[in-house]
């Protein structure tokens, strides 16, 4: 392949940052805006870098504020929505992918199609429903809740990996004496995993960040999750806290950060490459 | 170690049928190659034995027990997948120990097993590396190999030396045979090549869509073609089918096709067949050039080497011959030919069945036993 010219990577490398910028920016602002001093806040005209600065809002945000309830709210709800999400769906889209029975491509149609209905749609039905069962208000609720809207796509998303495997790896292991389980846990999965993981990713960003179906399922303050809880803390009729609020969504994203710089190096080893002949 | 009997085995998938009404009785300690072109069942029949397919209809059983619906992890058989099937995720070492993993193995026992099956497909120097760091060839002995440390009732092989070059090729096919040999152990062996069928098997089984031509010896298989497909695909290069009548004559048989006449003699051919259309057949080698009376003109050349290929024509028939490499002739020559006719191969012209009176039945006499020569 011939290398571009000067002129082109020079126009690429522009265009890229400027798309950077453009995104970082925002990210850049709440940093800075979170370690400000109060009087820094609001001057005219606005410093871009602080001339002071001060640790004071997450320190309040911690002691004065529910903050870390909230945080641990958001923590046991997402990591339980991706477990479960996680399991059902490994177990649902191998069975897709590997065993015969009636209705099977109705059934992975079906579910596509609950995943194009508008989310709004089911809030109602998904309340009245959690009443029903005595759960509103409850963290579990919410799990049910998120279930529900990240399970379809999740299942498409591991089905199309599935597919990817070959079928004659997982005879090759029953033929190696291994039961199916068996053959499932030493072949499928390490192979799936990858998919696995990018499911997991999407699934715990999902419900890390959903906002509606927290907001009318829940409404107690000991078992808000963070996105309700931080709008309801710091967010008044009269006033908003933007220090405070800047200091939360800092907070709020490391987890995220985190999660996305270890499990990025999975995602990037590269797994499944010469498995069979081509 | 166990024989391996299919009756009346039926698959198919959906509508399309890929095996249909095999049996198959294959001897404890066989050597049997399963020939056949390009989607005639041979893997589906393997998956069948192995127990990765459940028969559409029919029985198969190992040794004694009917396995029908038992899991392949029970049946304690080995198998090369056609696609290797290799462990994309283990090493090398790895793969080979798996079956020896899962069937309760410990090291050092587990070690010594795999070291020993790696030095026997020079696997060595490889067993660190992950199978996507290999070349097809060495895939393929690691496929082999995760087989043969195990000593399994039955091995099974999918094309196991297909992508190896000819060198490699033809010393895994010795090693075959002498592990064969060594350890008895009944074979079931899938391949393309007539060559490894013909040099390893004790039998041999043709098939054809699904459908069991000839289960006999490979000499019985090259000289007595139970019927027309088997005689067209045996043999290199292949013999050429011609329809023709037969007639009495005197007491004899004659072959007639246009202007090509031959006698055959009385006893040559199945006398209840008397009469009508036959296909008949000539092996290159019963072709003698250059002897007989039997006028023919030489229509192409081809020299290969060591022998010549050459397309005759003799009054209207096209025949095979091969003569020796150094024997010049040019397309367009005139030469004589005699044909050997008690070894001419005559067929039925309707459904294809060989009339000749020695027909073979599957005869347990005709099977050469040579894997059991250290019982
Ligand atoms: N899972 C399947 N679903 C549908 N049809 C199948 C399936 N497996 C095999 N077949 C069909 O059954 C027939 C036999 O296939 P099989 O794989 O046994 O052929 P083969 O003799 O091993 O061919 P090759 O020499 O190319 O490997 C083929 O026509 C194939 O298309
Ligand atoms: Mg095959």
């Amino acid at each position: 392949m011939q290398r571009p010219s000067f002129r082109a990577r020079l126009v690429v490398n522009v265009v890229t940052w400027v798309v950077v910028l453009a995104v970082a920016f925002p990210l850049i602002w709440m940093v800075l805006t979170s370690i400000k001093p109060q009087s820094e806040l609001f001057r005219i005209p606005p410093t871009f870098l602080p001339q002071s600065i001060t640790f004071e809002h997450y320190w309040r945000l911690l002691t004065e504020t529910p903050f870390l309830n909230y945080f641990r709210n958001s923590m046991v709800l997402s990591i339980s929505t991706t477990a479960v999400v996680i399991v059902v769906a490994t177990l649902g889209s191998y069975s897709l992918v590997r065993f015969r029975y009636r209705g099977r491509e109705a059934l992975a149609t079906l579910v596509l199609f609950t995943y194009l209905l508008p989310s709004v749609v089911l809030i109602i039905p998904l309340y009245l429903m959690m009443v029903g069962l005595g759960l509103s208000n409850t963290v579990f609720s919410l799990v049910i809740a998120y279930t529900t809207f990240a399970l379809p796509y999740a299942l498409w998303l591991l089905r199309s990996f599935m597919a990817g495997i070959p079928e004659d790896l997982e005879s090759a292991a029953l033929v190696d004496g291994a039961s199916r389980i068996g053959a499932f846990v030493d072949v499928i999965l390490p192979q799936a995993l990858p998919g696995i993981i990018s499911t997991a990713l999407f699934t715990f960003i999902l419900s890390w960040n959903e906002y509606l179906y927290a907001l009318v399922l829940v409404n107690s303050d000991s078992v808000r999750p963070l996105t309700t809880g931080v709008m309801n803390m710091l967010i008044t009729s009269f006033n908003i806290e933007w220090s405070l609020l800047m200091a939360a969504s800092v907070m709020m994203s490391v987890p995220l950060i985190i999660i996305f710089a270890f499990l990025q190096s999975f995602l990037t080893r590269g797994f499944g490459a010469g498995a069979v002949k081509g | 170690m166990a024989e391996v009997v299919f009756e009346k085995v039926r698959k198919a998938f959906g509508a399309a049928v890929a095996v249909e009404g095999l049996d198959l009785a294959i001897e404890d300690g066989e050597f049997v190659s399963l020939l056949g072109p390009s989607g005639c069942g041979k893997t589906t029949t393997l998956r069948m034995l192995a127990g990765l397919e459940q028969p559409t209809g029919g029985s198969i059983r190992i040794g004694e027990t009917v396995v029908n619906g038992v899991p392949p992890a029970k049946r304690d058989i080995a198998m090369v997948f056609q696609s290797y099937a290799l462990y994309p995720h283990m090493t090398v070492a790895q793969n080979m120990a798996y079956p020896l993993k899962k069937r309760g193995i410990r090291e050092p026992e587990r070690g010594e097993r795999v070291l020993a099956a790696a030095r026997l497909l020079e696997l060595e120097p490889l067993l660190a590396r992950k199978p996507r760091q290999l070349s097809g060839g060495q895939q393929q002995r690691v496929a082999l190999g995760r087989a043969l440390v195990r000593q399994p009732r039955a091995f099974l092989l999918d094309e196991p030396l297909s992508n190896l070059d000819a060198k490699l090729r033809a010393h895994m096919r010795a090693e075959l045979i002498e592990l064969h040999r060594r350890i008895g152990c009944t074979m079931v062996y899938v391949t393309h090549d007539q060559l490894e069928a013909m040099t390893m098997s004790t039998r041999i089984a043709v098939m054809n869509k699904g459908v069991l031509q000839q289960f006999a010896t490979p000499s019985e298989i090259y000289h007595r073609p139970a019927n027309t497909f088997v005689a067209g695909f045996i043999g290199t290069p292949s013999m050429t089918l011609h329809e023709a009548e037969l007639t009495r004559h005197g007491k004899d048989w004659r072959i007639e096709k246009g202007g090509f006449q031959l006698d055959l003699p009385s006893r040559h051919v199945d006398a209840v067949a008397a009469g009508g259309p036959v296909q008949f057949a000539i092996r290159p080698e019963d072709i003698s050039v250059g002897e007989g009376s039997r006028p023919a003109t030489v229509r192409v050349v081809e020299p290969t080497g060591h022998e010549t290929i050459l397309i005759l024509d003799c009054g209207g028939v096209d025949l095979t011959a091969r003569v020796p490499g150094d024997v010049r002739l040019r397309s367009g020559e005139n030469v004589t030919v005699s044909i050997r006719a008690d070894r001419v191969h005559v067929f039925d012209g309707v459904h294809g069945g060989r009339l000749n009176t020695d027909a073979p039945g599957n005869s347990a006499a005709a099977f050469v036993s040579r894997s059991r020569g250290d019982h």
